[in-house]
């Protein structure tokens, strides 16, 4: 089953904190509800969401550091470092290009967290991929992470 | 790895915090409720949405306003078999202890380091035991020189203790058993060079 969609994160809208911000000027990545139901995030995904938070508690505070916690703050130096892709489309196409490749969320996120360069490397990092019955063979992995490295060189 | 987990539950929100939005006030009661505490689903580290909110009644006797909440929270929940890029923390006889800045509890026990290998005093650090893995008559030392990738063998769930030594260690609630003993695992360097794998713009 292939998900052709743009999956999109919905940042929680600035206009109920208060800050009034027009929506086009956030950063937007929109969460269908079908991904909602599955719920796994990749680093880079979780990235974007706690670095919009945090800009969000730079505009309604002189001090957002003293509302944000420091399991916040570390999550978002770790989602960081651990992110290969920084943009929002960038992100979002390597949702949607992991997504043609019949994963489950595990597998999609694991990948998309450490970046596999081989079809040998993907399926030591995701042995699941070669458990009898599924059709991932080498040749179909190695053009998913070559799709992937493409993302990455034009971002 | 991250997901964003929904839930509902009741909400009180004191009188000091009702002359705010309410979806701010109700944020304000949930991080000082969930941020960093470890759930059935994982250790929450932020409040992603606040979905729903109904009532606001107050009780007879009672100050705070009283809300039923549906939100969404973004979790770090550990999977059996998944593989994790951390950092080394410190190491003693035991094994390894690693790192991912917001979670701490990872250890590596000496079984699951490669073999052959070898446990010395950290001539750099008096109060550390190091582990050094020999491979083809290589020694290959484990520190923090680069991200270690471990993969998750095992995550245990401590009971809250009902009294601790004044010395004891922090209580943890949420301790992952981690392997690096396979294909693609332990410090990255050993599997390609001395580069890290992702973007790595200063040491912390």
């Amino acid at each position: 089953r292939t998900r052709k969609e743009k999956l999109r994160v919905q940042y929680p809208s600035l206009a109920m904190s208060g800050v009034g911000e027009e929506e086009e000027n956030a950063a937007e990545l929109k969460i269908g509800d079908e991904f909602l139901k599955a719920k796994c995030l990749m680093n880079c995904e979780v990235s974007l969401i706690l670095e919009h938070k945090y800009e969000q508690l730079q505009l309604v505070s002189e001090d957002p550091m003293n509302q944000v916690s420091q399991v916040f703050e570390k999550s978002l130096q770790y989602v960081k470092r651990f992110s290969r892709y920084k943009n929002p489309d960038a992100v979002r196409q390597v949702r949607e290009i992991l997504s043609r490749h019949q994963l489950t969320e595990f597998e999609l996120c694991v990948l998309g967290n450490l970046c596999p360069e081989t079809a040998e490397e993907a399926v030591a990092m995701v042995p699941s991929l070669k458990t009898k019955g599924r059709a991932h063979s080498d040749e179909a992995i190695e053009k998913m992470l070559n799709d992937l490295s493409l993302v990455k060189r034009f971002e | 790895m991250f997901c964003l987990s929904e839930m509902e539950d009741t909400v009180r929100v004191p009188p000091d915090l009702l002359n705010l939005p309410l979806e701010v006030a109700i944020k304000k009661v949930l991080q000082k409720l969930l941020l960093n505490k470890v759930l059935s689903i994982g250790l929450c580290v932020s409040i992603y949405d606040i979905k729903s909110a109904e009532g606001g009644f107050v009780l007879p006797g009672d100050g705070p306003a009283t809300y039923k909440v549906r939100f969404i929270i973004v979790v770090f929940r550990p999977f059996v078999g998944e593989v994790i890029a951390a950092r080394f923390k410190e190491s003693d006889s035991n094994g390894l202890r690693l790192t991912l800045g917001f979670f701490e509890d990872i250890y590596v026990p000496a079984p699951l380091i490669p073999r052959p290998n070898r446990c010395e005093p950290d001539p750099y650090n008096r109060n550390q035991m190091r582990w050094v893995w020999i491979f083809e008559e290589q020694e290959y030392i484990i520190d923090d020189s680069c991200q270690i990738n471990f993969r998750v063998e095992n995550i245990s769930y401590p009971p809250v203790p009902t009294e601790q030594a004044e010395d004891a260690k922090p209580f943890a609630p949420m301790v992952i058993t981690g392997t690096i003993d396979d294909d693609g695992l332990g410090p990255v360097s050993w599997w390609e060079g001395c580069s890290e794998r992702n973007n790595e713009d200063d040491d912390t």
